[in-house]
């Protein structure tokens, strides 16, 4: 029983992390319909930068923070490139993306190197009904309780938020009425820039990150954002949460080296699922 | 007039034999390790080949390229270790690798766009990680002693002789390609690749034909897989890295899809180049990660620059480019002589 308190807990934490990773792609999906394959390097270039900060000397909080105003700043320049020059097709935005994510390989390596690099979160452990988990967990937690609600504001109290939101649902009718779409795509990048560094500065204690950790923590965000479409933030919270658990529990109690397989053949099996609803006509009017 | 119209298929056919004679003298005018680049280069062309007839007429984009190179190199290494014929293990190799994707392409294609590229890519990852964890499949060490291709009592033993077989393979695959893509089903392809529904209502089978693309090109993937298994000797998970897949979509992208020229020229432009940093990269006194990070930096910087400024990709930029050279030296001629970068597709190499 504590063994599966345990699992459950590391799983929600970790699943939170997720939650954050995907809720960047579905903000950056929804207003520019870009699947922005770099999603993951966000969170390994903000984990980096706080593990290099953090023996540089600054104290904890300002060096993650700091992590994830660079995390934020890597966005905006991802989406500048991705989406800046007119035209630009959301697909090929995507394969854009994805030559952005082998550039940063290099740079990834030129100022940190190939190997895991980790750093001290909040340290040691909580003792709850015989089960030890760690307090960075519970960090993880609630930081990723606080983003959401914040999130939630943004987009349904903000002038911003309520842009953002628009451009989403009708970007010429946003136009219409005077919203910079091409301003607000470039917002959300940023925005996906700071979720993805939030979840990469939160997990590195956790997990260590090398340059090459994006393509799982990618894969991980899109399944957990491809349940809600990629259009809503709350669906993919709940879909990052079991993916997290669903992890740890074949990890815990079956064998570690499964539980990518599992999260992917979890999310195959959705995404079938889903298209098989939708037919061919309804795909190809929602373009 | 008439000059004109005599002089432009014979641009296209000289460049069609400057290449193929080049293509055949290579092997023995290359030395050393330039040969197992040149064969690795052809089974680059070989899988490009297909991934671009998939990409550029039936407009899906996969990821997961390498699978089926994975597939067909473990299909022929499993089939020679167990001590059946080795041409037995070439023949197979193909066939293995278009049945699975005929039978993976059920469900996943019914997805398109991003959905799609996700899920080949998905597919890949679980594949290297079961692959690693097979006893039959020699676990993360993967098959060694994988004994030489040997056909009707000819043993292919030395480096030139991988090239004519990988050679042959491409110039077999490009002759499919291009029949495929000039008959009927391939306008069918074109059509469903701008539009489903519409192509569905002119009488396209759509899902027959989407399986069929993607079961030949997989095919051509595992035929390449196959003879690298043969070259190299050995197979193993960690010879077929998702990188190696998204390498694929480089080279498609800056080639252009949907021609057979474009497929060679993104792989041999790509290749050349890597091979250039990689020797930039090992010379005396470049920091050990070098290689890597030129790698990395060049894939990243030429898929950017590639989609945004030559979103057609080299081979049909190139072409238009001495299209509209040549239109500016000689008088008008009628619209319908102006080919369009698909009859390019028409002159396999």
């Amino acid at each position: 029983m504590s063994a599966f308190l345990e699992y459950l807990l590391s799983g929600i934490a970790v699943g939170c992390g997720f939650a954050l990773l995907a809720s960047g792609l579905v903000v950056i999906h929804r207003v520019t319909q870009v699947v922005n394959f770099a999603q993951g390097m966000f969170a390994v270039v903000a984990g980096l930068t706080a593990g290099s900060l953090l023996s540089a000397g600054l104290p904890h909080g300002v060096a993650e923070l700091a992590a994830v105003a660079v995390a934020g700043l890597t966005g905006l320049l991802v989406g500048l490139i991705a989406t800046g020059r007119p035209g630009t097709s959301p697909l090929s935005a995507l394969i854009v993306t994805l030559g952005l994510g082998f550039l940063a390989y290099a740079i990834e390596i030129m100022v940190w190197d190939d190997n895991p690099h980790s750093f001290a979160g909040l340290g040691g452990a909580v003792t709850i009904a015989g089960a030890r988990i760690q307090r960075q967990s519970f960090l993880v937690i609630v930081v990723a309780a606080v983003v959401f609600a914040l999130l939630a504001v943004f987009f349904g109290r903000t002038y911003l938020g309520k842009a953002l939101s628009a451009c989403a649902s009708n970007p010429y009718a946003a136009r219409a009425v005077g919203i910079d779409v091409t301003r607000m795509g470039l917002i959300a990048f940023a925005l996906g820039g700071v979720l993805g560094g939030a979840a990469g500065v939160l997990l590195t204690p956790l997990q260590p990150i090398s340059y090459n950790s994006d393509v799982l923590l990618i894969t991980n965000g899109f399944a957990a954002a491809v349940l809600g479409g990629l259009t809503r933030p709350g669906v993919a919270l709940a879909g990052a949460l079991t993916l997290g658990v669903a992890e740890a529990m074949v990890a815990g109690y079956y064998e570690a080296s499964y539980q990518t397989v599992v999260a992917l053949a979890l999310m195959l099996t959705i995404m079938v699922w889903r298209a098989s609803r939708r037919t061919t006509l309804q795909e190809e009017a929602a373009r | 007039m008439k000059r004109s119209l005599a002089a432009r298929p014979s641009a296209g056919l000289v460049t069609a034999v400057v290449v193929a004679v080049a293509a055949v003298l290579a092997p023995v005018l290359l030395q050393g390790s330039q040969v197992s680049v040149y064969v690795l280069l052809l089974l680059a062309a070989t899988v490009v080949t297909g991934l671009s007839m998939l990409m550029g007429y039936a407009g899906q984009v996969s990821l997961g390229q390498g699978s089926f190179y994975l597939i067909g190199a473990y299909t022929a290494a499993l089939i020679a270790t167990h001590g059946m014929p080795t041409w037995l293990g070439l023949l197979a190799a193909p066939v293995a690798a278009a049945g699975i994707a005929a039978l993976v392409g059920v469900p996943l294609l019914r997805l398109r766009g991003h959905q799609l590229a996700f899920a080949t890519l998905a597919i890949q990852l679980i594949l290297l990680s079961l692959a690693g964890r097979q006893e039959w499949a020699g676990g993360d060490i993967g098959l060694q002693g994988v004994p030489r291709l040997e056909i009707a009592g000819y043993e292919f033993a030395g480096d030139a002789s991988y090239a004519y077989l990988a050679l042959g393979a491409l110039a077999l695959v490009a002759l499919i390609t291009r029949n495929v893509v000039a008959s009927r089903p391939g306008r069918g392809l074109r059509a469903l690749a701008t539009s489903e529904v519409a192509a569905a209502s002119s009488g396209v089978p759509v899902p027959a034909y989407k399986q069929a693309v993607f079961s030949l090109s997989a095919g051509y993937a595992g035929l390449a897989g196959g003879i690298y298994a043969f070259y190299i000797g050995y197979v193993a998970p960690g010879s077929f890295p998702v990188l190696q897949s998204f390498e694929y979509v480089v080279m498609v992208a800056v080639g252009g899809a949907g021609t057979v020229w474009g497929a060679l020229a993104g792989a041999t432009a790509i290749t050349l180049l890597i091979q250039l940093l990689n020797n930039v990269g090992t010379m005396d006194g470049m920091p050990a990660a070098a290689p890597t990070v030129l790698s990395y930096a060049v894939y990243g910087a030429l898929l950017i620059l590639s989609v945004l400024f030559l979103p057609r990709g080299l081979a049909p930029s190139v072409a238009a480019w001495w299209e509209r050279r040549a239109a500016r030296r000689r008088p008008p001629p009628g619209d319908s002589s102006v080919p369009s970068p698909h009859d390019l597709a028409g002159t396999p190499s």
